[in-house]
């Protein structure tokens, strides 16, 4: 358990939030009109969290909010109170880069890098709900996400393969837990740290 | 997907007659060799600029200008000021008595960091605030009060040239620039031939919006008198002098320090120099590190970062079999309201001023005009994607002049092989290439297409009555690579004079890498420019590897402040694959030979007794000295003369080639490796809705030897996207009263996942006969051959509706516009 503060020395009025961020329990006093992306940025620390647009089009600062991939700068820090908050930097296990992270290093998916943990967490939500996906879902799943430097075609071809390891895993916990094979492989990274 | 038809089995190709190395499978050059960058991007470990201010600072804001065009009457900052948790308050009356203005780049300007007297675009920073956090910071910006005296904005470009409202009217002229540039005889080329066709064209103003904006971390000491700005400024190492020139201090008092993540750049960085003063100034007034990043609005509005917006008229000659006689081409810039260091971006296009045709008499001639737009920066392919457009528009043109089939007239035009080099009537030399067969190769991609594919009649056909037209039009085009010489600063210089200079007169710019051993055996290498996603630590990694022969995981690659590095060029105009590569051979023998120099002294044996290999030195009877063992040795010399460290200074490939003196003398743009593609992208077009669908893009590229061919194919995935872009969906808009149209990525529409088609890039490898490694440039090719290809093939779409493509971006209004117009007349 941390408590945060972010406030300045003014006498701005101040909400009271708990969440959890990457798992850990976290308390914070924010003001109202922080966003999200700042209120992670800032007193989590969780710099992963790029910020490009700050209205909702580039998808730079997309984070997991209880599973689902959100705008990070056009929320509001007190509209994630209650909530489940996932971020790149939760991804990698002990080290071990996530099966989406290894995807798009392999297949040369991010070029500047900024655009990049946007693009893998909105990837996430995808294969969490669509292990298989076809070009129609990653289309869908990605329309979201602006990214300047690679052209996607790479970023396309890094969902694919993550789809297929990510299967193949799944298929490997398969053998002793076919509910968990099935369900999600990022909660699982959650409570094994 | 992609494949490399015509390259040697093993990817590699020997590179030149200078007697480089070949490359081998065993070697890390020439292999994709996953990039070095990615792990901390990946697990949100980077830190890009906007992650550099530390707790102790104050932020940033900026009031900027709401109007085009407008006398300041009086500023009011009181109230500002007053509010809680402000700190600062900047005029342009407080900056003027301590610093000087900024740089321009052209005489006879005198621009403040902050507007002074006179707003001249939407945008344009008035007052600076500094507070607690930026939300604060905003705050106080709000409560600055400034009232104006409006006055007429300027915003059509051919109409600024009437001077009818002056936006400097110090300078008495809204044309900052003008040059008639001829080359063999134009005037008797079009008088002879048997037809001459003219045509106008616009290219709309885009840019490359990178992902990450602008942003400072300034932070002022008093004891030296001496700033350290964190900044992601691209050319730290070249256009710092914007920066110290503005303060008014040494360069070895302003440090620029860029960090290796800049999140993309495209060349829009360079002239990012506004911000990083004012934030110097605010923390040398408060004593405390100020930072500031830009956000989406104020760059897309008044960032000064804006590129190229041009209205041609070209005319060609040609005779009734289709031979090409001559070209003139006349065009305004709309540079916006100020001149800023890339003006020269209106001269690059000499530099491939016929593309891929074998032209000898032509006209240049240009007028840079003044408006009250935000002003213009540098974008990935430097002016040439304009005049790629434009040529081949008018190409298109003769060619339904004379009835003529345009690909028959193209390739009967094309510079042979058998002519390289090549010499353009602009001075500027192709190195090597196979035009004719590159364009052969994607013709064949496209009648194959024709039958039974996305061309077949009777598809085309039954599109046709949907309303849909299809159609593809290969077209050649030549990206010029690594530019270095002080033909960039022409404008600046007196144009009468260039013809009596020497080529001794002629100042270059080389590329600096340096290298020391580490105790441990590693070897840490130091890049003198900056990166925004290239991939350079990659390719110093794989190069140095292999120069030493150790393992890419024994290298590692930093960077150097501006203050650290020579006054280099950097990262611009297709240069580091060719640069980094000469710099880093250069670099392997001078610290390989040093190395071997340690160890005979060691030894106490003559230097020719040793020998280096394999990341240790040699002598008979086996026995070795590691590096780490050298380092260790190496660690009894004094500091200042150790032989584990080494520098090299690549010097550009042109400098020692006579060719290019005469054009390097007469400050001609001078880009020693030409890069080509052959592009056939097929398109439909929605004569209902004006929609443009690319079914399919088809590309055959050559850079020469890849270096990376990973990187490579990148490149070209990246460039085509905002090649994409540019002929299709972006555009910084004016409304005649000078607001800005286009200043959220709701109005600015970057290509998505959803715009980009289904690729299909083949590659061969032609080597560059003047590099050391075989490499040309190949940075901006696809946003330099993109557009153009796509007004092509739209062109073939249309042609039975009698439609072109005349300006871009060619979007669904403009055509169903163009359809209609046709369809009244």
């Amino acid at each position: 358990m941390s408590v945060n503060d972010i406030s300045g020395p003014l006498d701005y009025p101040t909400e009271e939030i708990a969440l959890s961020v990457n798992g850990e329990e976290v308390t914070a006093e924010v003001e109202p009109r922080h966003k999200l992306s700042d209120f992670l940025r800032d007193a989590r620390g969780l710099r992963g969290v790029r910020v490009g647009c700050e209205h909702g089009v580039c998808g730079a600062c997309t984070v997991l909010m209880d599973g689902r991939a959100v705008k990070s700068c056009l929320t509001y820090a007190v509209q994630a109170d209650g909530a489940d908050i996932e971020t790149v930097e939760g991804l990698a296990d002990d080290g071990a880069l996530h099966p989406i992270q290894e995807s798009f290093h392999e297949e040369h998916a991010l070029q500047c890098g900024f655009c990049t943990s946007g693009f893998v967490m909105a990837t996430k939500e995808l294969l969490d709900s669509e292990p298989d996906p076809d070009r129609d879902d990653i289309e869908d799943g990605l329309a979201d996400n602006i990214c300047r430097c690679t052209g996607y075609q790479n970023i396309y071809d890094a969902v694919l393969r993550a789809a297929d390891r990510m299967d193949g895993e799944a298929d490997d916990e398969g053998a002793a837990d076919d509910e968990e094979a099935t369900g999600d492989g990022a909660t699982e990274t959650e409570a094994d740290r | 997907m992609s494949s490399r038809p015509d390259s040697d089995a093993d990817g590699s190709t020997s590179a030149d007659a200078r007697g480089s190395e070949r490359a081998t499978s065993e070697k890390f050059t020439g292999s994709g060799l996953n990039r070095v960058e990615d792990r901390r991007i990946l697990t949100g470990e980077a830190e890009y600029i906007h992650d550099k201010a530390p707790e102790s600072a104050l932020h940033m804001a900026l009031y900027r200008s709401v109007h085009a065009h407008a006398e300041i009457e009086s500023i009011d900052t009181s109230a500002a000021e007053d509010h809680p948790g402000c700190h600062l308050v900047l005029t342009a009356e407080d900056i003027k008595a301590d610093y000087n203005p900024m740089p321009a780049g052209l005489t006879g300007f005198e621009e403040w960091s902050l507007a002074d007297g006179k707003v001249r675009y939407v945008g344009e920073p008035v007052a600076v605030v500094v507070a607690d956090d930026r939300y604060v910071a905003e705050d106080a910006v709000d409560l600055v009060d400034v009232s104006y005296d409006t006055l007429d904005p300027v915003v059509d470009p051919r109409g600024a040239r009437e001077d009818e409202t002056l936006v400097h009217e110090d300078f008495g002229t809204n044309v900052g620039d003008h040059e008639e540039l001829t080359f063999g005889d134009p005037d008797g080329a079009f008088a002879d031939a048997d037809h001459v066709v003219e045509g106008s064209y616009s290219w709309g103003r885009i840019s490359g919006v990178p992902l990450e904006t602008a942003g400072v971390v300034a932070d002022y000491d008093d004891d030296s008198d001496s700033f350290d700005i964190d900044c992601n400024i691209q050319l730290h190492t070249l256009v710092d002098d914007t920066v110290y020139d503005t303060l008014g201090y040494d360069p070895d008092d302003v440090n620029l320090d860029v960090p290796p993540d800049v999140g993309g750049s495209f060349g829009t960085k360079i002239a990012i120099h506004r911000y990083c003063c004012l934030a110097a100034m605010a923390s040398k007034e408060l004593n405390r590190p100020v930072a500031f990043v830009e956000d989406r609005i104020e760059n897309l509005q008044g960032g000064d970062m804006h590129s190229t917006e041009r209205e041609y008229d070209v005319k060609l000659a040609v005779d009734d079999d289709g031979t090409i006689r001559g070209l003139d081409f006349w065009f305004v810039d709309d540079f916006g309201a100020w001149p800023r260091y890339p003006v020269n971006q209106v001269l690059k296009p000499l530099s491939v001023l016929t593309n891929a045709y074998d032209v000898q008499d032509a006209r240049y001639e240009y007028d840079l005009v003044l408006t009250n737009k935000t002003c213009q920066t540098a974008y990935r392919g430097f002016g040439v994607p304009a005049h790629l457009y434009a040529l081949e528009m008018i190409v298109d043109e003769a060619a339904e002049e004379i009835g003529m089939d345009p690909d028959a007239l193209r390739r009967r035009n094309l510079i042979e092989s058998d002519q390289m080099p090549y010499e353009l009537p602009s001075k500027n030399i192709y190195d090597s290439g196979d035009f004719p067969a590159a364009l052969a190769h994607v013709q064949e991609k496209i009648e194959d297409e024709r039958d039974g594919g996305l061309l077949d009649p009777e598809v085309v056909e039954a599109k046709r009555a949907e309303g849909k037209y299809r159609g593809a039009r290969p077209t050649v085009h030549i990206e010029p690579g690594v530019s270095g010489s002080d033909w960039t600063d022409r404008q600046r210089s007196n144009r009468e004079r260039l013809a009596d200079r020497d080529r001794d007169d002629v100042a270059e710019l080389p590329e600096h890498l340096r290298a020391e051993i580490r105790p441990d055996g590693t070897v840490r290498a130091f890049l003198a420019t900056d990166s925004s996603g290239q991939g350079h630590q990659t390719l110093v990694t794989q190069l140095l590897a292999d120069e030493l022969g150790v393992l890419s995981s024994d290298i590692d690659v930093r960077y150097l402040d501006s203050v650290e590095a020579p006054t280099e060029y950097g990262t611009a105009a297709s240069r580091m694959a060719v640069m980094v590569s000469g710099a880093a051979k250069g670099l392997g023998e001078a610290l390989t030979e040093n190395l071997e120099t340690l160890a005979a002294e060691v030894w106490d044996c003559p230097d020719r007794d040793v020998v280096y290999r394999d990341g240790a030195v040699e002598r008979a009877g086996g026995e070795r000295l590691s590096l780490a063992a050298l380092a260790e040795r190496d660690r009894e010399r004094p500091d200042d003369d150790r032989l584990t460290r080494a520098s090299y200074d690549y010097q550009h490939p042109a400098t020692d080639l006579e060719e290019f003196d005469d054009a390097l003398a007469r400050k001609l743009p001078v880009y020693p490796t030409a890069a080509f593609a052959a592009n056939a992208p097929i398109v439909e077009v929605d004569a209902k809705t004006g929609e443009v669908e690319i079914l399919k893009f088809y590309s055959l590229r050559d850079c020469g030897t890849q270096l990376n061919p990973t990187i490579v194919e990148g490149q070209a995935h990246g460039g085509l996207a905002q090649g994409i872009g540019a002929a299709l969906l972006e555009e910084f808009g004016y409304a005649d009263d000078g607001q800005p149209q286009a200043i959220t990525m709701f109005d600015y529409r970057l290509p998505s996942i959803e715009n980009i088609p289904e690729m299909e890039l083949d590659h061969t490898e032609t080597p560059s006969p003047f590099t050391p490694t075989g490499a040309k440039g190949t940075g901006e090719g696809g946003m330099i051959d993109g557009p153009a290809s796509l007004a092509c093939s739209i062109n073939a779409a249309l042609e039975p509706l009698d439609v072109q493509a005349d300006q871009i971006p060619f979007t669904p209004n403009r055509v169903r516009e163009r359809i209609r117009e046709r369809e009244d007349e």
